[in-house]
């Protein structure tokens, strides 16, 4: 008896995490694609206003943000600064797959990340300020997207995870 | 004195292919001292230019005269190139690239030449950069001790001086000296203020504003400002008793130029051209040739060799101090 209450108890513990877990996925996400926004509005005034070369301008664009966007903006810059060879986006890459695990952000989200590398610092400013206002606003639907699905799924699956626990643990009694 | 493979090596190869920076690393050491450009164009052959020839590169750093045989560059080489050297920041240097040019830390001049965009027929920017030319920057000390003697009088003012020689004459590298041995004072010249307008970052290959030469320990620099306006920002807020810039050409320059002369500050520049007489026929620059601005004209030339003073005229009273033709075998300079 003292086992099954045990093992009821773990299943509980466990179910609840799992739900948690995916819905703090769904809760970060909005707010990881908002600080690389800001980033990124930011990162436009280093280019336009200090004109500062791109790797300074991703490292002081990130100053501010949440830690794992700005480990992902100073991953980013310093191996743009280390290596010259090194294209925006392979940089980028690079970075992504580094912080994957941190950052809440979904394939859509990544390949956005990626496009928005695809032609930094190869324009001239006014060329870069459209192409980075472009990004943007594809960042700002996917935010948008993120909100609505944060709103929908959190607690869902808050309540999924405890809930199935308790129906698992139900079952098994 | 100055170590220009090992110059290169830090300075140059990070932004080159890897393949093209194996193939320079195995090239002779006795040929990279006395290189002075490095030339890539898009599908045709990597030239190494001395002052005297020119080589292509073969397998295992060879050096052939065929350039057939030569590591032809591939359009990827040169666009990764100009890419690298921007530091992804093609936005930073908009300005530069319009004007066909962008400088590397220390000092290495990156000329460029691809396709012209225009915007209501002024260059907007240069698009598909197909060819580039490394310029080795070279920083040779005492290089201007010789002509010093003819460019300060013995109340210790500075003449105002202009340098007249077609490119690749070393004009830069003895404005350096100069600026460094006026700031310093030599012999018995205890120095002055200087101030130098670096609108290419060449003279004193700034980096962050700050000068990576040693240009010595009197000297202010504004780097990156057209000489119209840094010459007059100088003036007002640095009170130099000298003012160096390079190369003059435009109206904005000339009249800048004519202003500072007349405030009392001694100018030195330089202006390309083979003689006075050239320069004379150049529009905006002939004004101050006619208008005698100048107290001295030096006169350089590569032949016997880059950075050979040919000729010292004092303007005021058209007297030749020092000329090649009658002074033969000696070299001021270098």
């Amino acid at each position: 008896m003292l086992l099954k209450f045990v093992g009821s108890i773990f299943v509980i513990f466990a179910g609840s995490y799992l739900g948690f877990s995916i819905a703090k996925r769904y809760i970060k996400r909005p707010n990881n694609l908002r600080q690389v926004l800001s980033c990124i509005v930011s990162l436009k005034s280093y280019m336009n206003y200090t004109v500062m070369p791109l790797s300074d301008s991703l490292m002081n664009c990130a100053m501010g943000a949440n830690q794992e966007v700005t480990n992902f903006f100073i991953t980013t810059a310093d191996l743009l600064k280390n290596n010259y060879l090194l294209m925006p986006q392979e940089a980028i890459q690079k970075s992504l797959i580094l912080h994957k695990n941190k950052l809440s952000l979904t394939k859509e989200d990544c390949e956005v990340l990626l496009l928005f590398g695809c032609h930094l610092g190869e324009m001239d400013r006014e060329e870069q300020q459209k192409y980075l206002t472009m990004i943007q606003k594809r960042l700002e639907i996917l935010e948008g997207e993120a909100t609505a699905l944060r709103d929908k799924n959190s607690k869902m699956y808050r309540y999924l995870g405890v809930c199935g626990s308790l129906m698992v643990v139900l079952l098994l009694f | 004195m100055i170590n220009i493979p090992e110059k290169i090596e830090r300075d140059i190869y990070p932004y080159l292919p890897l393949t093209m920076t194996h193939l320079l690393q195995q090239v002779d050491g006795a040929v990279m001292r006395n290189i002075i450009e490095i030339r890539l164009r898009a599908n045709r052959p990597l030239q190494l230019v001395m002052p005297d020839c020119k080589f292509a590169v073969q397998e295992h750093g060879k050096l052939s005269s065929d350039f057939q045989k030569g590591y032809i560059c591939s359009e990827a080489d040169v666009t990764h190139t100009i890419q690298a050297m921007s530091k992804n920041s093609f936005y930073a240097l908009e300005q530069e690239l319009r004007m066909g040019y962008i400088t590397l830390d220390g000092g290495h001049r990156v000329g460029i030449a691809g396709q012209a965009i225009l915007n209501d027929g002024k260059l907007k920017a240069i698009k598909n950069i197909s060819s580039m030319n490394i310029r080795i920057s070279r920083e040779v000390k005492n290089c201007a001790e010789p002509i010093l003697p003819y460019l300060i009088d013995q109340n210790d003012r500075v003449f105002s001086t202009l340098i007249v020689a077609p490119p690749r004459c070393g004009k830069t590298t003895l404005l350096r000296d100069i600026v460094r041995s006026l700031g310093n004072g030599k012999m018995n010249f205890s120095g002055v203020q200087v101030g130098v307008v670096d609108e290419r970052s060449e003279i004193t290959a700034c980096k962050n504003g700050i000068p990576t030469l040693d240009i010595g320990d009197c000297v202010d620099v504004l780097d990156g400002c057209p000489k119209s306006t840094g010459i007059l920002m100088l003036i007002r807020s640095m009170a130099p008793d000298v003012i160096v810039t390079d190369e003059l050409g435009r109206k904005e320059d000339v009249i800048a130029l004519s202003e500072a002369l007349h405030a009392g500050v001694s100018v030195i520049t330089s202006v390309h051209g083979n003689c006075i007489e050239d320069v004379r026929n150049r529009p905006y620059v002939k004004q101050l040739i006619e208008e005698k601005y100048f107290d001295r004209y030096l006169v350089l030339t590569d032949q016997p060799q880059i950075g050979t003073v040919r000729e010292i005229i004092s303007v005021k009273d058209e007297t030749v101090l020092f000329s090649r033709k009658n002074d033969k075998g000696a070299s001021l300079c270098y």
